[in-house]
């Protein structure tokens, strides 16, 4: 008893404080939080249009799309198709996020009508090492997405980063990073494209 | 921070940050922002503004709770405090300008282990009362500011020949690119600090 009334008067304060503050971020938190996803949202419109840019909207796809991310929870996929002014499918473009090394990294994906083959992707969200894993945003890296196929990825410490195929050369200096976006790629794109093949939206015309 | 020289209590907390205490060019603490987020004046700017927000917070906490602090549990509540309002101040970063806040990337959260905040919470705000208080963290942040925008304005200009995104240079300036790289921070804050202690050596010592 004596224990416990010691580690009430030692800690009070410290437990207290710990509430009070919690309560506070969650308060602003939510005060913020459509704010900060309507960000997110218009910019994930905008990278999109770099990577695809005949496209003029972007449609959600209603059809449930589950993604089983490698620790074994599921999450409902945001896939969007992307169509030009005369309302025809130039692509489909989804985010995609997992564990980066400092923090979660998102990404947005773009890939052709077809599903075959990649448009690239964009940074949405990345904290990653200044130097080191951010320039997983420079042109270097991302352009071996583009035009790479739409299926499974393999990374490679060595290669010709060039050559458009599936086996990505990893940032020098940053082998986390590197397989944390080939382990993204991987996760997304071939459940996604799986799903969408089974309940026909590849290959659909869209009104 | 004392009130020596017959000025007040609160004109030396409020001023003592901006130069005769400043706490970048004359303290040298809290170098992380300097070197990282001065190669233009707007995320500078931007840092400096968040700094005083957690500073003046934190300190006002601090000083509200000084009589009930524990010696040996103060320094966590002072990062638990100081951890509070910086993600307070990144989620209004994210929400009310989220391209700054993406140039700032992880630097925001980085202001929890920014020893210029503790350093006041203990030096200061632990100590003092809630004016005195609130006025250091003014003067201080004030400084910490007026810090970063001196080192990214020379960065900026000589980087670019703009400042604060205007062109100043004329055309035929060269750009010294390397001043926007990493070294161009650690030569600058050098040469600065090199000039600043030149200029204030007092004579004979």
């Amino acid at each position: 008893m004596s224990k416990l009334k010691l580690f009430a008067q030692e800690s009070w304060l410290l437990l207290v404080s710990s509430f009070v503050f919690g309560l506070l971020i969650a308060v602003t938190n939510a005060a913020l939080s459509g704010r900060i996803e309507l960000n997110k949202s218009a910019k994930l419109n905008e990278l999109t249009r770099t990577l695809l840019p005949d496209a003029e909207t972007f449609k959600p796809v209603e059809a449930q799309i589950e993604v089983t991310l490698p620790g074994g929870t599921k999450e409902t996929a945001q896939v969007f198709e992307a169509l030009s002014a005369d309302k025809q499918r130039v692509g489909w473009s989804f985010r995609a996020y997992g564990s980066g090394f400092a923090d979660t990294i998102e990404l947005v994906v773009a890939v052709d009508g077809g599903f075959q083959k990649m448009m690239g992707y964009s940074v949405l969200a990345s904290s990653e090492t200044p130097g080191f894993g951010d320039q997983i945003k420079n042109d270097y890296f991302r352009s071996q997405f583009v035009n790479a196929p739409a299926g499974p990825l393999t990374l490679a410490k060595t290669g010709d980063p060039a050559a458009i195929d599936s086996q990505i050369v990893a940032i020098s200096g940053a082998t986390v990073t590197s397989t944390a976006v080939v382990g993204i790629f991987n996760a997304f794109l071939v459940q996604i494209k799986d799903q969408m093949t089974e309940k026909g939206l590849i290959g659909h015309v869209s009104q | 921070m004392s009130a020596s020289n017959g000025s007040s209590p609160y004109s030396a907390a409020l001023l003592s940050g901006l130069w005769k205490e400043n706490p970048t060019f004359r303290l040298l603490i809290g170098l992380c922002p300097p070197l990282a987020v001065t190669a233009a004046v707007k995320p500078a700017l931007t840092m400096g503004l968040s700094v005083i927000f957690v500073l003046v917070c934190s300190n006002l906490v601090v000083s509200l709770m000084r009589n009930l602090l524990k010696p040996h549990l103060r320094i966590i509540m002072f990062t638990v405090t100081i951890a509070t309002f910086v993600t307070i101040c990144d989620l209004f970063l994210k929400a009310f300008t989220p391209t700054m806040s993406e140039i700032l990337g992880a630097y925001v959260p980085l202001i929890i282990v920014n020893c210029l905040i503790i350093f006041r919470a203990e030096a200061c705000a632990s100590k003092s009362g809630l004016v005195v208080s609130i006025l250091d963290a003014i003067g201080m942040g004030t400084g910490f500011t007026l810090a970063l925008c001196v080192l990214a304005s020379i960065r900026e200009l000589l980087a670019t020949g703009r400042v604060f995104e205007i062109q100043v240079m004329p055309d035929a300036f060269v750009p010294w690119l390397a001043l926007q790289m990493p070294v161009g921070a650690f030569v600058t804050l050098g040469l600065l600090l090199g000039l600043i202690a030149a200029l204030t050596r007092k004579k004979g010592a």
